[in-house]
């Protein structure tokens, strides 16, 4: 059944009110060695050296990769973790 | 300057030059310090929300910082203990050079302080991808120069720790 109060209100946030996930994204920065942000994927998110380097790639080739996406509080940890290797990451919602 | 594992497991850098020695003394100083303008990459922004920019101002980035000062010092520690054996060798006429062991230990100390201080050499100056791509030596007759000489060599010592991290507890399951 449709929830009226949703119907009638258009201005509601969508994304809250399909709670959509929050994505942890890497940047590219000329400085981090592709080894080392490779390093640090498989340490942090426990990825095989082949996962974590696709990752890498997508960061040096398209200059971002989502790297994880989920919960708000989970994602901040992720990226305070990756601030700590000094990668550049953000959070942003999911869109 | 050549670079092994030694028997204890641990990098070893043997041969260094006096300029490369030098070079090597300057990891220990405080980036914010030297490069106060590039250091601000050190701490970026977790995005665009102004409440979590705000929120990461006043509880993350004091702790990054303390964590970046603390492995710094323990890097610091480790220059310390690089032997200077600047006597001549007789049989070929060439200096030794300096050695420097890192405990292994003390391998993600190294990676973040010489991460650090690249990251903010390279904000510093404003180096571009090109200018990092090792396509032509660095005219070291300025400071820009020896800036980019100095990002290159760390480069090289980062490249060294990590093989030697490469394979341990890195490897998972996704």
């Amino acid at each position: 059944m449709a929830n009226p109060d949703l119907l009638e209100s258009p201005e509601t946030d969508l994304a809250e009110a399909l709670d959509l996930p929050w994505l942890v994204v890497v940047h590219n920065d000329p400085v981090n060695l592709m080894s080392y942000v490779s390093m640090v994927f498989r340490r942090i998110f426990g990825w095989t050296r082949e996962r974590a380097e696709q990752h890498m790639m997508e960061v040096h080739v398209k200059g971002r990769s989502v790297v994880w996406s989920g919960g708000r509080e989970q994602a901040e940890l992720y990226v305070q973790q990756l601030h700590t290797y000094l990668l550049l990451a953000t959070l942003e919602k999911s869109s | 300057m050549i670079f092994e594992i030694n028997d204890h497991g641990n990098p070893l850098f043997t041969g260094i030059h006096p300029l490369l020695v030098e070079l090597l003394r300057a990891v220990a100083v405080d980036p914010w310090e030297r490069c106060p303008e590039g250091s601000e990459r050190l701490l970026p922004s977790p995005g665009e929300d102004e409440d979590l920019r705000l929120d990461w101002e006043d509880h993350v980035q004091p702790e990054l910082r303390r964590h970046f000062e603390t492995e710094r010092s323990m890097v610091a520690a480790d220059l310390e203990r690089m032997t200077e054996p600047m006597e001549q060798d007789e049989k070929v006429g060439e200096e030794k050079g300096a050695s420097l062991e890192i405990p292994l230990g003390h391998a993600d100390a190294w990676l973040t302080t010489l991460n650090a201080l690249r990251l903010a050499l390279v904000g510093e100056h404003r180096f571009t991808e090109a200018d990092l791509s090792h396509e032509s030596f660095p005219d070291l007759s300025d400071a820009r120069g020896i800036a980019l000489m100095q990002v290159n060599f760390y480069a090289f010592i980062q490249e060294c720790l990590v093989r030697c991290l490469d394979g341990e507890g890195g490897e998972g399951d996704s």
